[in-house]
């Protein structure tokens, strides 16, 4: 079959809409509103949307640029350990250096970059397994920050301003919030609309079929794990000005929740298929998920363990129903290009 | 249908954001309506926060109040911001917090206080102005007074004991020793200490420690460890030096982790505070602080459980620290 780039509404043309992956998040997220909003305990209201959206914005920035390298068949643990390392660098640069807040944080994303051309250096030049590389990077990058720190140093005392970041409302939204509309925009447009998005998935798809197509894949996996490491750095700032306090646990485990996010949007954890808006569902339902058994009162003592186990259930149910629409389709008797659709689908190395 | 898939997903912001009124009102209830006590353990699995918590559901029984028991699993501290702001967003009465990181959940606890819930700790402090009372499970004199007693009732008055301690820079544990040579000074001339040593708050250490110690000053009669993973560090090297009874082990720790010393009895005693009555009495509190029928100034407070409770300034205290030994330790499990 000819190579790359199957786009996006073609790989699934043969997909009903709502039997789309996203389409059946979308619901499941609006079930979970619904029966939330009717058993828990002022789950509705104005303050715990908010809530539930300061606390997700890191683990949904970091998701949205883990949608990018997943797609690229790629991975990256390391973005905890990078918020971490930024966290308490960003502390140091404002507490011990005496930098202003605005330019410590102009710094911290800089080292967050750094961090991420650092894998990216690993990951293209020696062509190393991201996984490898990151398992490896995710230990080194939370061994640093607590070496910096010796493991009991904290910042604290940080300045009104900046902790407004973290605290504040912004037209009507949490400030943060605004940075992750930002990002989620962006990386929509740049997956979804642009030729950037389709290399990706064409890597992911086939990365020696990529080059022969005479695609930079190098280039665009150094460009996707150096956006995650900045991101990452970001995230940083958020968390430090959300909890006003930067220590070298920041961001401890975020890397899972993540990925669980990005794969329970519907992303291919192999590579090649998948949605930032997918991303931003997955991320969602977690988030509401664990907000909402906290809401309901007979459940209100065992959430924290009840969501965990929940999140598991829903992620295996969601992989598994992933595979329903795929299975209708190549029943269905062809319209046009039935064919390509079940390869496309199904084997995404065609 | 591109386009579709957007739009739900802002019917669904839309839903959570408007689909009820906001009715984020919370003032301190009269006497005899329901309250709501949220308890927050530094991490839920640690055994000392699950008889914490066995005390605090006896308690919520007793008032007739509602108890609401969550926290990290981990001692994680931006966890327990997440939590305490989830409290205030669902209208809890009152938050009683062990707090894991000082500053970090004093802000959230400052929040709380804004939104009219009233605040307490226990176990560890936060800012004196993020709460309105903390139970104080024991003092530092109460402490070291506590140790210093029962060294002197095992040794009979009189002889040489040492002292294993975390390091020698420890804040805590400096001001505990200060108040057992207090205590020694004053009350049991007798005794003779003849060496303190840091142990890094090592086990293994310890054990060494103890052997060195040992072998340095034979006449030694008692040591004294007053950090936890020093009490069983010193047994195990007493226990190997076949000095069992001849040299005598007491110290500050947790009963679970020296239960089989003590039935052995190489450890005569383990020093700490009911981990139940502590959980039980952080609820009267807060509830007594909801109710406002605690108030700052008060010198004392009456717990059902406890008894007649003495207040410090903006501390409550639990009382004097609680001598666990070979006849009563197997009904502890902290």
């Amino acid at each position: 079959m000819n190579l790359p780039s199957p786009h996006p509404s073609q790989t699934r043309s043969g997909v009903r809409w709502y039997l789309r992956h996203e389409t059946l998040l979308a619901v499941l997220v609006l079930v979970e509103i619904l029966i939330f909003a009717s058993l828990g305990r002022r789950f509705g209201t104005a303050d715990n949307a908010a809530n539930i959206v300061r606390h997700s914005v890191e683990i949904g920035l970091l998701a949205l640029v883990m949608t990018p390298i997943i797609l690229t068949g790629g991975i990256d643990l390391s973005v905890g350990s990078v918020l971490g390392l930024c966290a308490v660098l960003f502390g140091k640069l404002w507490r011990d250096a005496g930098f202003p807040p605005w330019l410590a944080g102009v710094a911290t994303i800089g080292i967050g970059s750094l961090c991420g051309a650092f894998n990216a250096l690993l990951i293209a030049r020696f062509r190393l397994p991201p996984l490898i590389v990151t398992l490896g990077t995710f230990s080194l990058f939370r061994g640093l920050a607590e070496a910096v720190t010796q493991g009991v140093d904290a910042f604290t005392n940080f300045p009104e301003s900046f902790l407004f970041l973290g605290g504040g409302q912004l037209a009507g939204l949490p400030t943060q919030a605004w940075i992750l509309v930002i990002a989620a925009v962006g990386l929509w447009i740049t997956v979804h609309r642009m030729t950037f998005g389709r290399s990706l998935r064409t890597i992911g798809f086939s990365p020696e079929g990529a080059r022969f197509a005479g695609l930079p894949v190098e280039r665009r996996l150094v460009t996707c794990y150096v956006l995650a490491g900045a991101v990452a750095g970001v995230a940083a700032l958020t968390y430090t000005a959300r909890f006003g306090t930067a220590k070298a646990d920041a961001g401890m485990g975020y890397e899972l929740f993540a990925i669980t996010g990005v794969v329970l949007g519907g992303t291919r954890i192999l590579g090649g298929v998948g949605t930032i808006h997918g991303t931003l569902l997955g991320v969602a339902a977690v988030a509401i998920l664990a907000n909402g058994l906290t809401r309901v009162p007979s459940l209100m003592n065992i959430a924290g363990e009840l969501s965990g186990m929940l999140t598991g259930i829903v992620l295996v149910l969601a992989l598994a129903a992933g595979l329903v629409p795929s299975m209708i389709a190549a029943r269905r008797p062809a319209p046009r290009d039935s064919l390509s659709t079940r390869n496309s689908t199904t084997t995404p190395s065609a | 249908m591109k386009r579709t898939l957007p739009l739900l997903f802002l019917v669904c912001l839309g839903l959570i954001t408007g689909c009820s009124k906001s009715d984020s009102s919370s003032s301190s209830p009269a006497a005899g309506e329901a309250i709501t006590v949220a308890l927050m353990p530094k991490s839920k699995g640690n055994a000392y926060f699950v008889s914490c918590r066995e005390g605090s559901e006896a308690a919520a029984k007793d008032l007739g109040v509602e108890l609401i028991f969550d926290g990290p699993t981990t001692p994680d501290p931006a966890r327990q911001n997440e939590i305490i702001e989830n409290w205030i967003t669902l209208g809890v009465n009152v938050i009683a917090v062990a707090c894991e990181n000082r500053d970090g959940i004093s802000t959230a606890l400052r929040k709380a206080r804004q939104k009219g819930i009233r605040v307490v700790t226990y176990d560890s402090d936060a800012a004196p102005d993020a709460r309105e009372f903390f139970v104080n499970q024991a003092t530092p004199e109460g402490i070291g007074y506590g140790l210093m007693d029962e060294a002197a009732r095992l040794m009979g008055g009189e002889g040489e004991f040492a002292i294993i301690t975390a390091s020698l820079t420890a804040a805590n544990m400096n001001e505990w020793q200060k108040h057992i040579e207090a205590r020694r000074a004053s009350k049991h001339p007798g005794l003779k200490m003849v060496a303190l040593r840091p142990c890094d708050d090592l086990k293994d250490k310890a054990q060494a420690e103890a052997t060195t110690l040992m072998s340095a000053h034979p006449n030694l009669k008692l040591i004294m460890a007053i950090c936890s993973p020093a009490v069983p560090g010193a047994a195990e090297a007493v226990k190997q030096a076949g000095k069992a009874g001849k040299v005598q082990v007491i110290g500050l720790g947790l009963p679970s982790e020296n239960k089989g010393y003590v039935k052995e009895g190489i450890t005569q005693s383990v020093i700490l505070w009911k981990t139940t009555d502590l959980g039980y009495l952080t609820v009267e509190a807060a509830v007594a602080v909801a109710r406002s029928q605690l108030r700052p100034g008060a010198t004392s407070f009456s717990s059902r459980r406890v008894g007649e409770v003495q207040v410090q300034g903006d501390q409550i205290l639990l009382g004097k620290p609680f001598v666990f030994n070979k006849d009563n330790i197997e009904g502890f499990n902290f």
